[in-house]
């Protein structure tokens, strides 16, 4: 980053570019998490399963967000360990209303947090226990239980119930994680 | 008198007790096998586990599919709860309980199907339960399927016709059918006659007057059934209902129509089902009965062609690729191949609760598991053992297939009626090795053994050509062995060389032990008389030894009378004069005086002496 582009973001013209990759389960919801924080012109209409990944961007007030959204199929699950170098923050979504596969869904965490990537960063995780309006759901609480997130100590890390159909839940996750991005960099 | 020597030399020999202690020792306890590890659950996560579930229920029973097309696996279990209550068809979204229906009479088997091509793509169930398929449709009943009926016993129906025209009264109707039962045709008896039997002799008459107005039916129960796509083999393909009957018999059901398509014969009851192939190009069944037999048949074919027969009654049968897995009462598991040649038999550590096949297509893995009634559940990869499960119970019903979006769960139910979900872990891998305790894998290897030697083969000509000769020469040296033993033992009689008196008038026994290093040895000669009453008197004895080599205190003693069952010890120091280290027998006789011949004679093996000492 030159003199320039330093000096754009001080006058509040252009945003500090940060990587975040967005991983968890197939139809967890990522890919319609990230389509309801792009901006409402940019919005897809129908979603489809992801396939291998894919790329976008949006914003928040002050940083500028580029997203590998992941597909969670068994499948592709091993791709994801390509990305986590080059990313600042974590976006881990849980469908709290597959209470089945919380298991494998806490094993993947698992295998994630012991990436040798992963394991040296202080690299802040933000957990969305997605789909809070179906009624089988499970609470942030009880899902941040089965998922043994309090095991987790040397990274930041948050978790919000999430609609991401309404969008309910998604604003105050970006918020914590571009707090935790600039508190990071100075 | 060579063959004695020996008997009668135990007489110095260490006492029997520490013969007993050898033996004990040698026989010692075989290593108990070692406990199976726990590894084997870190391939598997462990999702539920709820041991209140009342679910009672088969591997039959249970069926994994997409009920509402939305690519997520419900799982549908025929519960047959008390066998009286509870028994319902429970469908469960997740772990959660989403529907339940009730069932009239115990469900046999399960089966999921598509039985037509409307859209959404979305199968029927199939319940099987008495003689009827109940068909339900987007969880709502749609049709029910009655097996055809059986032809009545032409004796029973003219009795109850002439009980409904009250040409005979309820006591004849009781004794004719029970005749009729004796004679050995209850198995073709209508369900109406075997209960009307069963009732107490106050009840009869109400019975038969309520039932004898309608016509007289006779249905078999359906025992197993699976499904066989008809004409193409995609996932969502149409398929054929396959049963199998108490009447020994196999349908094949149309999916639309519900009409019987083939009709096949069993020389027994179906127990378990395998289907592979399309109804419309070639199919085969396999299947285990009831007489502890499998039978193969084949499109076409009317009554089974293979028949495989197990040493045992089977308890599942999973078909792995062209070969046959069943695992039987007897704890084994054996393979064979469809055509019936056995390829290979395990034996397992517990029996045999149910059986499944696990096939993981994304991995294109497939195995086969076996619960047994130790708490564990094994894959086995061909004959090898690649994965152990530890269950909290003992479970009776399992399936593997895609449950929920999870392509790799397995569903166990539970002998106290509990729900057990696991889900293979995505890195997990099962090594085709083999992990089983026992005999390396090179014990299995071909040894290089060179090639037979002339000679071997001549010999093995010779042998076969002469073989009543040899045969013949070796019966002549055995009875001249035989002859030559018997003759030496008569000897050894006739001249009283036994430490046991074989005369009647002189029951004696006697026994001599050595006590000392040397060179001065105590001999005591124990003499006790055996008889019941008579005493003995007027005995001696005497010991022949060399001269050379020994000198005895008391070359002869005399034998007071002996009181019968008394044990009397006679002793004499022996000196060994000899200072080379050699040792030598001495015999003892016990004389009658006045004969010359003896009672009885014992052999002492003399130890070693050792040297004098001079201090
Ligand atoms: N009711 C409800 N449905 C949701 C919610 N979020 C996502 N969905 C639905 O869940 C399904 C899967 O969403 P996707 O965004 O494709 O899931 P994904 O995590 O991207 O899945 P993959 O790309 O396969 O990894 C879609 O049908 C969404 O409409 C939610 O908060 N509530
Ligand atoms: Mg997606």
């Amino acid at each position: 980053m030159g003199f320039f582009d330093t000096l754009a973001r001080w006058l509040g013209m252009k945003k500090k570019e940060v990587n975040v990759i967005c991983v968890g389960l197939d139809n967890s919801g990522k890919t319609t998490i990230i389509n309801q924080l792009k901006p409402q012109n940019a919005q897809q209409s129908d979603i489809v399963p992801t396939i291998g990944f894919t790329v976008e961007k949006f914003a928040s007030a002050s940083l500028s967000f580029t997203v590998f959204d992941m597909s969670g199929q068994g499948r592709y699950r091993n791709l994801w360990e390509h990305y986590y170098k080059d990313a600042q923050a974590i976006i881990f979504v849980i469908d709290s209303s597959d209470k089945l596969r919380m298991v494998v869904a806490k094993d993947e965490l698992e295998q994630l947090l012991n990436n040798q990537d992963i394991l040296s960063k202080r690299i802040p995780i933000l957990f969305y226990a997605n789909k809070m309006d179906m009624k089988e759901s499970l609470s942030a609480v009880k899902v941040s239980q089965m998922m043994g997130l309090e095991t987790i100590k040397d990274k930041p890390w948050h978790i919000c119930a999430s609609n991401a159909i309404t969008g309910e839940g998604l604003p105050e996750g970006v918020e914590w994680v571009t707090d935790q991005i600039r508190s990071m960099k100075k | 008198m060579d063959l004695f020597d020996e008997d009668v030399g135990n007489i110095s020999q260490p006492s029997p007790i520490a013969l007993v202690e050898a033996k004990r020792e040698r026989r010692q306890p075989r290593n108990q096998s070692k406990p199976a590890s726990h590894e084997g659950n870190a391939k598997w996560l462990h999702a539920h586990y709820d041991p209140y579930s009342t679910l009672y229920t088969f591997s039959s029973c249970i069926a994994l599919a997409d009920l509402h097309g939305d690519g997520d696996n419900k799982l549908i279990i025929a519960n047959l709860g008390t066998g009286k209550y509870d028994m319902k068809l429970k469908v469960y979204k997740g772990t959660t309980l989403m529907t339940e229906n009730t069932i009239i009479d115990l469900p046999t088997a399960v089966c999921t199907f598509f039985m037509d091509t409307h859209d959404p793509r979305t199968p029927a169930v199939a319940v099987a339960s008495g003689p009827y398929i109940y068909v339900y449709k987007n969880l709502r009943p749609y049709f029910k399927f009655t097996l055809p009926p059986l032809d009545v016993n032409p004796v029973e129906q003219d009795l109850w016709n002439q009980a409904k025209e009250d040409k005979i009264d309820v006591q004849v109707l009781k004794e004719m059918l029970e005749s009729l039962r004796a004679d050995g045709s209850e198995g073709t008896l209508t369900v109406r006659s075997l209960r009307f039997l069963m009732l107490d002799p106050e009840d009869m008459p109400t019975f038969a007057n309520l039932h004898k107005h309608s016509p007289l039916k006779r249905q078999t129960v359906i025992t197993c059934m699976t499904t066989l796509k008809k004409s193409h083999s995609e996932e969502d393909a149409i398929s054929c209902l396959v049963i199998g009957t108490e009447s020994k018999d196999i349908y094949i059901l149309d999916p639309e129509a519900f009409t019987v398509l083939t009709k096949m014969v069993l020389p027994s009851v179906p127990v378990f089902l395998d289907v592979t192939g399309l109804y419309d190009v070639e199919f085969r069944i396999v299947v285990s009965c009831r007489n502890g037999n499998i039978y193969s048949l084949k499109k076409g074919s009317k009554a089974p062609k293979y028949s495989i027969e197990l040493s045992s009654q089977p308890v599942g049968l999973q078909r792995m690729g062209k070969n046959v897995v069943v695992g039987c009462m007897d704890q084994t598991l054996q393979c064979y191949t469809t055509k019936g040649k056995r390829l290979w038999v395990l034996t397992l550590p517990a029996n045999v609760m149910t059986m499944e096949l696990m096939d993981y297509k994304s991995r294109g893995f497939k195995a086969i598991m076996v619960a047994l009634d130790n708490c564990e559940v094994h894959v086995y990869n061909e004959k090898y053992l690649v994965n152990t499960i530890k269950t909290e119970d003992i479970v009776t019903g399992m399936k593997f297939g895609r449950f929920g979006r999870e392509d790799g769960a397995l569903v166990m139910t539970t002998k106290g009626g509990g729900l057990i979900v696991k889900i293979l872990k995505r890195n997990s891998v099962f090594e085709e090795k083999d992990s089983r305790p026992g005999p390396p894998a090179a014990q299995n290897q071909k040894l290089n053994i060179p090639k037979k030697t002339k000679l071997f083969v001549d010999q093995t000509m010779r042998e076969r050509e002469n073989a009543v000769t040899m045969h013949r020469m070796f019966q002549r040296d055995l009875y001249r062995l035989r002859l030559d033993a018997a003759r030496s033992y008569v000897k050894a009689l006739e001249t009283s060389m036994t430490p046991m008196s074989a005369d009647p008038l002189e029951p004696l026994k006697l026994s001599a032990t050595v006590n000392g290093i040397g060179p001065s040895f105590k001999l005591t000669v124990n003499l006790q008389n055996t008889s019941s009453a008579t005493p003995s008197i007027n005995l001696l004895i005497t010991f022949q030894y060399d001269e050379k080599l020994y000198q005895l205190q008391r070359s002869s003693i005399k034998v007071p009378l002996l009181v019968p069952g008394l044990n009397y010890a006679f002793q004499t120091l022996v000196e060994c004069i000899s200072d080379k280290a050699i040792a030598d027998t001495i015999k003892v006789f016990v004389l009658r005086k006045g004969k010359s011949m003896p009672i009885i004679t014992g052999n002492i093996n003399m130890p070693v002496s050792e040297a004098q000492v001079v201090v």
